[in-house]
């Protein structure tokens, strides 16, 4: 039989008996026996937090938000972006090493 | 739900904990998980419920370590074929189960059973990597490249799998004049 008949041949036969499998509470009782970790959500707050405070003292310290109107048109842009940029990165990249759990490779 | 869907679940489980985002994982890829299993046991759905279950709570507990360099579904079958073959060395005297027990199994748990008995008894004359191949690329539409990721073996030796998985399957199909 022809290589491209016999692929016909399987790909109709395995098509006929795919079924679809009803969840009928499967995810469920998964989601009743994962273990139970920390909630790791206030991460998002600290971070958030540190950044708005870090720029509200950088802004008043330095008299940005004093002269914000004749300041902020002369920033480069990519100077904004990196700060920006600057908290998510150190933040993931901080997470990463400090909580990162190296369980069993699968 | 495309893989971004996937990503972002993924990242909202390994970065906050967010079981939510797991259910969610869990709900879109347990009808092929289990599919998976339910062949690869030739039928047996509580073995093949358990095995995917315990699939899923691996890929919870080590989701930090998925790269994302392949699919988050190639990942998941990684591991059902880890668990599928952890579970198969564990009870030795799987491939010795009576076929009776098969039967009855079929007749009472599930509920596709007589449609299925063919594909059952087709998969019974291939050999455990040659079905798990097989299975991935017909049934699961998997590539020639991902079956070799989920089974770790070279390209070459997923490609010879689904080869003499095919061969032997035309051959046992044609005699039972499936295609006629």
């Amino acid at each position: 039989m022809e290589t491209n008949e016999t692929d016909n041949m399987l790909k109709g036969f395995f098509g006929e008996q795919k079924q679809e499998i009803a969840d009928n509470g499967f995810s469920k009782r998964v989601m009743r026996k994962l273990p139970e970790q920390a909630d790791r959500s206030w991460i998002v707050w600290v971070f958030a937090i540190i950044g708005m405070l870090t720029t509200l003292f950088l802004g008043f310290y330095t008299g940005l938000f004093q002269n914000a109107q004749f300041v902020l048109p002369r920033i480069p842009v990519y100077y904004i972006l990196a700060g920006v940029f600057c908290f998510p990165l150190v933040g993931t990249i901080g997470f990463y090493f400090t909580q990162n759990k190296h369980y069993r490779l699968i | 739900m495309s893989n971004t869907d996937d990503i972002r679940w993924v990242a909202q489980v390994a970065l906050l904990g967010d079981k939510t985002a797991f259910d969610k994982l869990t709900c879109k890829y347990q009808s092929s998980i289990r599919r998976f299993f339910l062949n690869l046991t030739v039928g047996d759905a509580p073995l093949s419920d358990d095995l995917a279950q315990e699939t899923f709570i691996k890929a919870y507990l080590n989701i930090s370590t998925f790269k994302g360099i392949s699919g988050f579904s190639t990942w998941l079958y990684r591991i059902a074929y880890n668990v599928f073959y952890d579970s198969a060395r564990a009870q030795k005297h799987y491939d010795d189960i009576d076929e009776q027990v098969i039967d009855n199994q079929h007749h009472t748990l599930n509920e596709f059973s007589a449609e299925k008995m063919d594909i059952y008894k087709a998969l019974k004359i291939l050999r455990k990597e040659e079905q798990t191949a097989v299975l991935l690329f017909y049934m699961e539409d998997k590539t020639h490249k991902e079956i070799a990721k989920i089974m770790n073996c070279p390209l070459g030796t997923a490609k010879t799998y689904i080869l003499k998985g095919k061969e032997k399957l035309s051959v046992y199909l044609t005699q039972a004049g499936y295609g006629n």
